[in-house]
């Protein structure tokens, strides 16, 4: 039985996969995937998970929203939220570090960038 | 004689010799007590002296037994330094192996990343058969996994002579470029077949002085090139597994979208069975 639970919200297919692929070293870690924010939003509705990693730019609901309604919800209010972004958006990194999110990644990423980030928000040795 | 022996001895009168004779008890004493006094200082001076030679006597013991604590600690001392150097030396032999295997273990975490990031990259690629996704795939490819910022993608067209830019990203609609290999970097990579690629500091790239030029194959049919005219901020450099993903995308780009196109065009349909069936086989 998983000891963690992370969801990743990113509209591409293409870094989904990357990132379900890395987080899968990360021993007891159960990751659920999400289109865009509102499917986000869905999910994290019915569950409590122990990260939430976002892109920013996404349809429907981008990043930033998300990142402001999670911590509106008191579940959700203490989740570490990590977002990705490209090194040109330093207004949205900024913007999401103020609505509460907790560490951003530049892509490209780099699996072990992203494991070592998400060990970190969850006090994984 | 006799009589005057007995003259002599009675010629000094009787007082003065009682003198005599007191005076010299008195010296005899004195000389006595002054001799005992000397006999009693010098009696004192000895134990003194003695009392000396005891504490002398009681430091040297002292000394003596603090000198042999002393050699025991000094023999102790040389054992625990002989101990601590071995384990330092175990220490650092452990270290080392220690050090050795955390190095293989990030050398092999970097490669499982590598790994996944072709395997990821091959399975979105031929995820989809549409033409539109296709094209995103690999646009999202260089844009995600490589760190490109400006890209484009040619294709030879049916008269041979120009590549036509299919999907272009942070260069505005480049130009078609007419296949030449003495003008220009993209007639050459497609001319020849061979790619060129920036394999120091990427710095600045443009459209004129592209960082990547690769070609991309079809049954070593070269029919088309995508180019790389910038990176990514944090893009220094390309890292051995972009070229890697270079070759894939070479290798690959073309089946995919020829496959998509050709499914597009067959209206979606999916070939019978019997098409696939080989008597030779």
């Amino acid at each position: 039985m998983a000891d963690y639970s992370c969801l990743i919200v990113e509209d591409s297919p293409m870094m989904r996969q990357l990132l379900v692929f890395a987080l899968a070293r990360v021993k007891n870690l159960r990751v659920t995937e999400a289109d865009d924010g509102v499917d986000g939003l869905r999910k994290l509705a019915g569950a409590r998970f122990d990260i939430i990693i976002t892109d920013i730019n996404m349809p429907i609901m981008d990043g930033l929203k998300l990142v402001k309604r999670v911590r509106s919800d008191p579940m959700h209010q203490a989740t570490p939220i990590v977002i990705i972004t490209t090194e040109g958006s330093q207004e949205d990194r900024q913007r999401a570090l103020q609505l509460g999110a907790n560490a951003y990644i530049t892509k490209p990423i780099q699996a072990p960038q992203v494991i070592a980030k998400v060990k970190e928000l969850l006090k994984i040795e | 004689m006799t009589a005057d022996k007995k003259g002599t001895r009675s010629d000094r009168p009787l007082p003065e010799l009682k003198k005599e004779r007191d005076s010299f008890v008195q010296t005899f004493f004195k000389k006595g007590a002054q001799f005992t006094q000397e006999l009693v200082n010098e009696n004192s001076r000895l134990r003194s002296r003695v009392a000396e030679l005891e504490q002398e006597t009681a430091k040297l013991r002292t000394q003596l037994a603090s000198d042999d604590a002393i050699r025991e600690l000094l023999k102790k001392i040389e054992g625990l330094e002989r101990e601590k150097k071995s384990l330092l030396s175990r220490f650092e032999k452990v270290e080392a192996a220690s050090s050795k295997w955390v190095d293989q273990y990030t050398e092999v975490e970097g490669e499982l990343a590598n790994f996944a990031n072709l395997y990821v990259a091959s399975y979105q690629l031929h995820a989809s058969l549409s033409f539109r996704s296709t094209l995103r795939q690999i646009k999202e490819l260089l844009e995600q996994l490589v760190g490109a910022s400006a890209f484009a993608v040619y294709l030879q067209k049916s008269d041979g002579r120009t590549l036509v830019p299919i999907v272009a990203e942070g260069v505005g609609k480049p130009r078609s470029v007419v296949i030449d290999p003495d003008d220009g970097a993209i007639g050459e990579v497609f001319s020849t077949g061979v790619p060129q690629i920036e394999r120091g500091d990427l710095g600045q790239g443009s459209i004129d002085n592209p960082l990547a030029l690769v070609p991309i194959k079809m049954e070593d049919r070269v029919v088309g090139v995508f180019a790389i005219f910038g990176t990514l901020e944090q893009k220094p450099r390309f890292l051995p597994v972009d070229f890697e993903l270079f070759k894939l995308l070479g290798a690959h780009a073309a089946e995919a979208l020829v496959c998509a196109r050709l499914f597009a065009d067959a209206g979606h349909q999916i070939p019978s069975f019997d098409s696939f069936f080989d008597p030779e086989m």
